[in-house]
């Protein structure tokens, strides 16, 4: 695993170079497994029982967290997005664990970050157009008008900076572990990675995503309220 | 070097991260890839099971209120019953406080009558009594008249003539009714 990301294959579509990089690449992979764990779930879903016994338990713990997660930020009026961020939970916490196998972690690229950031901004704007209308609206315009560029910059740079904190992260493992690995004799490169894959992918992974999708689901509710 | 040999060689580089075109258009396959990962987990996991929870819920919600409403009927029933068996209760009360009472009343009758036929049957043996009394002293005095009577004609024929008889009878006779008369 290199510090950079590699480009697997470029195409020109329309007069527009497009790269397929090692972060799409690793992303589809972590889709296509998280959309097959989501079947199997569906499938077990059909021999549910009412008390819940082994995977039963763990997909309904899965669910109910992360909806009370949801809930308890968004509140019950807003709870009908949290969907929306059970994939951004998974797919992030998914990215983190993914480096834990060696592969680079597709949250370790700004693209990844920004995109999900561009996702939660855009759920800011539909909320708050939704349920503030003019109000919202109306509110990059305040005090006076001259301020809405600085009003669009600062509505802006919460997901920005929202994904930037996830890129450095997560970029900060992966940076760390690299250079272990390129730095290191091979007999201290037994056992004690695991340890820092402990560290940088299990807990600090979990913790950002946690704060990723915990300070987007507040910003998503402060546009809306 | 025109910008599409710098593309090119950018391609083949590793790259830690840039402000460019690329940059955009990598976001913009990730937050398609995001959309796509999103409506995927949405309708294959987390609505159907978030449903199945939700309806799970709901029933066990109805259990817990027809388990509440049996158990308000059943302490409605027990109430019903013990405020049934506390009127059974004062009503056996009453019935034996009646029947008590009753006795009582029928015992005091039935002494009332036994005293009465008591008194009855004694006045009767009192009276029967007084009645063989007289009875054998009318008896007792016929005897003696026929007695005296019987000794008298026994002396007279024995000891007077004729005419001394005759008057001694009258005599005995006259004394006999005398005292019959008194008696």
């Amino acid at each position: 695993m290199g510090i950079g990301v590699k480009t697997f294959w470029t195409f020109n579509i329309f007069g527009v170079e497009v790269w397929i990089t090692e972060t799409i690449v690793n992303t589809w992979i972590i889709m296509l497994g998280l959309i097959a764990l989501a079947i199997f779930a569906r499938i077990k879903l059909r021999s549910f029982k009412e008390i819940p016994e082994g995977i039963q338990n763990f997909i309904e713990a899965a669910v109910d967290i992360f909806d009370g997660l949801a809930k308890s930020n968004l509140g019950e009026k807003l709870s009908y997005i949290s969907p929306l961020f059970f994939s951004v939970f998974a797919f992030i916490l998914s990215s983190a664990l993914f480096s834990v196998f060696g592969l680079r972690a597709p949250t370790a690229d700004f693209t990844t970050t920004f995109a999900l950031a561009m996702l939660s901004f855009l759920m800011m704007l539909i909320m708050g157009f939704k349920h503030k209308k003019g109000k919202y609206l109306k509110s990059f315009f305040e005090p006076y008008p001259i301020f809405f560029p600085l009003n669009l910059i600062g509505e802006l740079s919460k997901p920005i900076s929202l994904s930037f904190r996830l890129f450095g992260n997560m970029l900060s493992g992966t940076i760390i572990l690299t250079l272990y690995y390129a730095l290191t004799p091979i007999f201290v490169q037994i056992g004690i990675p695991a340890l820092l894959h402990a560290v940088f992918d299990v807990i600090f992974g979990a913790l950002q995503t946690y704060i990723f999708v915990v300070v987007s689901l507040m910003f998503v509710k402060n546009a809306a309220d | 070097m025109n910008f599409t040999i710098l593309l090119a060689q950018a391609a083949v580089e590793d790259r830690l991260f840039g402000l460019d075109s690329q940059t955009l258009i990598g976001a913009l396959i990730q937050f398609v890839n995001a959309l796509i990962l999103t409506g995927a987990l949405s309708f294959i996991l987390y609505k159907p099971v978030k449903e199945y929870m939700e309806k799970r819920s709901l029933k066990i919600k109805g259990q817990m209120e027809d388990a509440e409403k049996a158990k308000q009927k059943a302490e409605a029933l027990v109430a019903e019953f013990e405020a049934r068996l506390k009127d059974i209760d004062d009503e056996a009360e009453k019935i034996l406080e009646d029947a008590r009472l009753k006795a009582a009343e029928e015992g005091r009758a039935i002494v009332e009558n036994a005293k009465h036929e008591a008194e009855a049957i004694l006045k009767r043996a009192q009276e029967k009594i007084e009645f063989d009394k007289i009875k054998l002293r009318e008896e007792s005095r016929l005897y003696i008249i026929e007695l005296a009577v019987n000794l008298a004609q026994k002396y007279i024929e024995s000891s007077i003539d004729d005419n001394a008889k005759e008057q001694l009878f009258e005599e005995a006779i006259s004394k006999l009714e005398l005292s019959k008369w008194q008696s």
